[in-house]
């Protein structure tokens, strides 16, 4: 060879491997750069370190043809790879990548994702957690040596190990021996990565011929010793004969500081992303007391009561932990036991209140305007065409029969782009009493969708995965039952089996852990939209079905006890939800749940301990279902507006029983003489008081319905009606004007 | 055998902490019997030179590593957790380390006045002589700060707020005023205290949140891993049941393992195989209880079942630890026993004996 090839094996993601390898550049001055990644990406690389980029960013390339199959190289400020590619870029040094072209990634067959390598991650819901030993070495071998040596975190390891090992030496080659002797007792080299590494030797040989000065290779630390060893080129270009054949695309991804933990999926991602932002941020600087500075003011921000005294002793005691653990200085565990016991008071819950935010971090990246096309994009461009809708910009009203193909197929995708949070098409007439065959949506582009797409990547790389892994993961953090039955329904109109599975699975999980009666009530509405859903559309309603009875009879039993002692506002929502959950049982035609539900109405109604509101409400919906009969409910409503009762109560119930149903009165004679009984028998000041519920009642009818109203009083054929027309009004008329006048004049004089 | 029914640790156990002395070769700090190293050692388990030293505590490591870590940055260490998570067992055993003496001990209750904490008067010395230091009596706490030892405040959170309030002069400035003899007590090195508490049980006092911003806390959790649970469980019942010279059947392990699933899944909220939600009782359910239910039921089997340790006999204490609250817990156990209980064999001769009891 010509010149000096020098190895850089790294950690991915490692800030303490950045901050050596920028030294280690700075002292070799290569004039050729070359970088583990896809060769054919080469020419991606200048646009890392373009103004517009922010890290973390990702490298996506994905098959044209399927873009199901893509790959992800993420890159963070603190990666030493980034850090390379600046270092090349400021000094204008030519980079390049010389890793396997991405077609390799991509096995003709389905199934054969096992190939997936370290730094790269196929989006796939399966994978992250069940990694066998063999692989995780491969993929952080620092880490699992961190791991042996009973460290949580890999950088705390590499510091204390390698970085402040008080002999200074060179850390590169300590690192490449602790490999070779890793890789030592290594069996057998999988496929792809020895044509990998292969591919890597080729590439860097090319380089070494043709440079002028010393080359540096950064490459994951696993590789640096099959690199160093030398083979016959001949036999290297054996293993990449027959390359597979793909049309690649490839472009730049903003990526999420959480997404580069390993928890998330991503194979070479590392333990706490934020604390390895802050280690590269706080190089240099007094890295413990600011890492505590940020805590403090995370659990401030959360309310918690943090003073200054307690974050001195939070550092003494990271240092005295550090030293009984014999550590050269508190890592991230310390820290996070010491804030445990002096900011916390021990209460490992409140950390976790803020640990995400603080080794996950919540940075966002940012790409510049000029990158274009994801895969979500164009996935949508072609199911665009395919549907033959076109974004416009101006609003459209599109109508759908969901029986036909395409009316289907263009619901479907509509529905998936809403569940990714693009509302292209907003639904008009979600109204749950209608047809379930046919939908208006009102079709409206924003540029912005775009961008969301992007972000939903993360999710899967076409929109029906996407939509999917995107509900699922909503599901995870749901909690409310309704809430849980609306993601359900969202996955059914989006046609994601697996995803609404999942929402059923969730629902019934939490069914057993509730037993609130407003949560068990709020599920019912959308638990019958979803099995409506189902029938209309051939799927298995039957587990539906059950739990929407299983729901309803808990919700029913748990009536009794949960009506009582409510507040006004309380009642009121309880009332809301007793309406919506018996509408949802009804339309839902369950017959095992009817009788319980009648006989829990029932029960609300006469034992007279409910509040008032609700009795009224729950009376209303017993006699609509004719569980009480005319003269029943004459007697009930006499005997619960009947002087005998306060008249606060007496209102509650009135409302209880005729808000939003007015009409009654115009058809039902009897109910409308014990009302005008209990009202003409109030007082002039509690009239007046009761007027806003009166109003409440009586603003729902029209002005042809009061008409009538008024009229059926006063002409009732009713005997008892006592009130007629004054036949010489004329007469008398102006006497009362004459008060009418007083009266509006003597309230003007008080303004 | 002596005829204490218990020694202090530093005692039982003075072979160990002598050999783990005798091979401390990390810095100890001042007033200290061994480094801090020793200590977690000494707690956790292991070997010093050829000396086996026993698990005092079976649990996360690092719980003991900062707890004693929090002793030699001289602050104080308060042991938080609900009953039966071996709080007074890990202060015992800590300052049977650090200061080899583990017998300074304050009991808080809710009778403990300022005395009890800080001195008292010998009347009739006050009397005769006027106030004086001979006059006055000393508390554990008094001599420890003197001695330069661990002062143990057991069930701080028992003993009033305004009493609690005392030991704030002493654990931020190490010094106890005296104020009648114009004098004070200042904490010679090596002096610290440990205080155990609950946070959820009746009857007990809020801490100021003055003193528990001078307290390093650390949370004794309850078991997370069954067969570690198990295994406290069984070596405490066996050394307890040898201390009480109850002889021990064979079938002690299995029937260990039956109630702790039992205690487990109450406990939990959930079936051990995760499939079906429960609702939980009113009581802790802790570790120590299911200790004392396995001693009760191998003193029934000893005294009246013939030396047999059947269901019968275990389902009783079982009962008594499950149902604390007679209408609501009885409830709960009802649901358990008919949802959960019934349909597994292995367990049908528990779910008879408590379906009778109930």
């Amino acid at each position: 060879m010509a010149v000096r090839v020098e190895y850089f094996g790294i950690r991915h993601h490692g800030p303490g491997s950045a901050r050596r390898l920028v030294e280690a550049l700075d002292a070799l001055k290569p004039t050729d750069v070359l970088v583990e990644g896809p060769a054919d990406l080469s020419d991606q690389l200048p646009l890392l370190v373009d103004e517009g980029m922010v890290p973390p960013v990702a490298l996506l390339a994905y098959s044209k043809d399927a873009p199901e199959r893509a790959s992800f190289w993420p890159f963070a400020v603190f990666s030493p790879e980034y850090q390379a590619v600046a270092w090349a870029v400021e000094h204008s040094v030519p980079v390049r990548f010389i890793d396997l072209p991405v077609a390799w990634r991509f096995p003709p067959e389905e199934d054969a994702s096992e190939g997936a390598n370290a730094d790269e991650v196929v989006r796939s819901p399966s994978q992250g957690g069940g990694l066998s030993f063999s692989q995780r070495i491969a993929r952080d071998p620092i880490g699992v040596l961190a791991d042996a040596a009973g460290y949580e975190d890999g950088e705390s390891w590499w510091r204390d190990v390698i970085e402040e090992n008080p002999d200074t030496g060179p850390i590169f080659a300590a690192v490449a021996d602790a490999m070779a002797a890793l890789r030592e007792s290594e069996a057998d080299v999988p496929q792809l990565e020895a044509a990998r590494e292969a591919h890597m030797r080729l590439e860097i040989a090319k380089s070494a011929k043709s440079a002028q000065g010393p080359v540096a290779v950064v490459c994951g630390a696993w590789h640096v010793p099959a690199l160093k060893t030398k083979h016959a080129a001949a036999a290297d270009k054996a293993l990449l004969k027959n390359p597979p054949k793909a049309r690649i695309v490839a472009t730049w991804a903003p990526w999420t500081s959480p997404r580069l933990a390993f928890a998330s999926g991503y194979g070479a991602g590392v333990a706490a992303p934020g604390w390895c932002k802050h280690l590269w941020q706080a190089r240099g600087k007094d890295q413990g007391t600011v890492w505590i500075g940020k805590i403090a003011r995370a659990l401030r921000a959360e309310g918690q009561m943090v003073s200054t005294a307690s974050l001195i002793e939070t550092e003494r005691l990271a240092v005295g932990l550090a030293a009984v653990r014999g550590r050269p200085q508190p890592g991230f565990e310390e820290f996070r036991e010491a804030v445990i016991a002096t900011l916390l008071f021990g209460d490992p819950l409140l950390w976790r209140v803020v640990e995400r935010r603080i080794l996950l971090g919540n940075a966002v990246g940012a790409i510049p305007d000029t990158v274009t096309a994801a895969p979500l994009l164009e996935d949508l461009q072609r199911q665009q065409k395919q549907a033959r809708l076109k974004p416009e910009a101006l609003e459209k009203v599109l109508s759908l029969d969901l029986r036909s193909q395409a009316g289907l197929f263009r619901s479907t995708l509509l529905h998936r782009l809403n569940a990714l949070g693009v509302r292209w098409g907003q639904l008009t007439d979600a109204g749950r009493s209608r047809g379930t065959f046919r939908e208006r949506w009102v079709l409206e582009w924003d540029p912005e969708y775009a961008v969301q797409l992007v972000e939903n990547l993360i999710y899967g790389t076409t929109i029906q995965r996407a939509a999917s892994g995107r509900l699922m993961a909503l599901m995870k953090g749901a909690d409310a039952l309704g809430q849980l039955a609306d993601l359900t329904f969202s996955a059914m109109t989006s046609q994601l089996p697996e995803a609404a599975q999942r929402g059923i699975d969730r629902l019934a999980d939490r069914a057993g852990e509730t037993s609130d009666c407003l949560e068990l009530l709020g599920a019912l509405p959308g638990l019958a939209d979803v099995m409506r859903y189902g029938k209309a559309r051939r799927m298995n309603a039957g587990q539906i079905a059950d739990l929407f009875v299983r729901i309803g009879i808990q919700g029913a039993l748990s009536t009794r006890y949960a009506s009582r002692n409510l507040d006004e506002e309380a009642a009121r929502a309880f009332r809301t939800a007793l309406q919506q959950a018996d509408s949802a049982i009804r339309l839902a035609e369950a017959d095992d749940l009817t009788d319980t539900w009648m006989s829990a109405l029932e029960a609300m109604v006469t034992d007279g301990k409910a509040a008032r509101l609700v009795m009224g409400g729950a009376a209303r919906l017993l006699y609509e279902a004719d569980g009480m009969t005319p003269d029943e409910a004459v007697a009930l409503l006499g005997r619960m507006l009947s002087p005998g009762t306060a008249p606060a109560d007496a209102a509650a119930f009135f409302e209880g029983f005729f808000e939003g149903a007015g009409q009654r009165l115009l058809y039902d004679a009897g109910l409308r003489e014990s009302v005008d009984r209990w009202m003409t028998s109030l007082d002039g000041d509690v009239f007046v008081e009761y007027l806003p519920v009166f109003r409440r009642v009586f603003s729902a009818l029209d002005k042809t319905e009061k008409t009538r109203l008024l009229d059926a009083l006063l002409r009732g054929t009713h005997r008892s009606s006592t009130r007629v027309l004054v036949p010489e009004a004329e007469a008398i008329w102006p006497d009362h004007f004459a008060a009418l006048t007083k009266i509006l004049a003597g309230g003007a004089s008080h303004d | 055998m002596t005829d204490k029914l218990r020694l202090p640790a530093e005692e039982i156990y003075g072979a160990e902490l002598k050999a783990l002395m005798a091979t401390d070769k990390a810095h100890k700090p001042k007033g200290w019997a061994m480094s801090p190293q020793a200590a977690v050692t000494y707690l956790m388990g292991g070997k010093a030179g050829k000396t086996t030293i026993t698990p005092k505590y079976v649990g996360n490591r690092r719980l003991i590593e900062t707890a004693v870590a929090t002793l030699a940055t001289d602050r104080a260490l308060l042991l938080l957790g609900v009953p039966g998570t071996a709080k007074s067992w890990v202060s015992e055993h800590i300052a049977a380390a650090v200061s080899g003496d583990s017998t300074r001990v304050i009991q808080c209750t809710a009778g403990t006045d300022e005395n009890q904490v800080r001195y008292s008067w010998n009347y009739a010395q006050l009397l005769a002589k006027g106030p004086s230091r001979e006059a006055l009596v000393p508390t554990p706490l008094f001599r420890s700060m003197e001695e330069g030892k661990i002062c143990r405040l057991e069930e701080l959170t028992r003993m009033g707020s305004d009493v609690q309030d005392t030991l704030i002069t002493v654990l931020s400035e190490k010094m106890l005023p005296i104020p009648e003899l114009n004098d004070a007590v200042y904490a010679t090195r090596g002096f610290n205290v440990i205080a155990t508490a609950n946070d959820r049980d009746k009857g007990v006092n809020e801490l100021s949140a003055a003193l528990k911003r001078r307290f390093n806390v650390v949370v004794l959790p309850l078991p997370e891993d069954m067969d570690e649970e198990i295994a406290i469980v069984s070596k405490r019942v066996g050394e307890m049941a040898a201390a009480l010279e109850l002889p021990a059947p064979k079938n002690v392990g299995e029937e260990v393992a039956r109630v702790l699933a039992i205690f487990r899944e109450l406990r939990g909220g959930e079936t051990l195989d995760g499939k079906a939600t429960l609702k939980s009782p009113s009581g802790s359910l802790s570790t120590a209880e299911a200790i004392a239910v396995m001693v009760g039921g191998l003193s029934h089997a000893a005294f009246f079942n013939g030396g047999e340790l059947s269901a019968d006999g275990l389902a009783a204490p079982v009962l008594g630890a499950i149902v604390k609250d007679p209408v609501q817990d009885k409830a709960v156990l009802e649901e358990y026993l008919e949802t959960v209980l019934k349909s597994r064999r292995n367990y049908s001769d528990y779910y008879s004996a408590l379906t009778d009891l109930i």
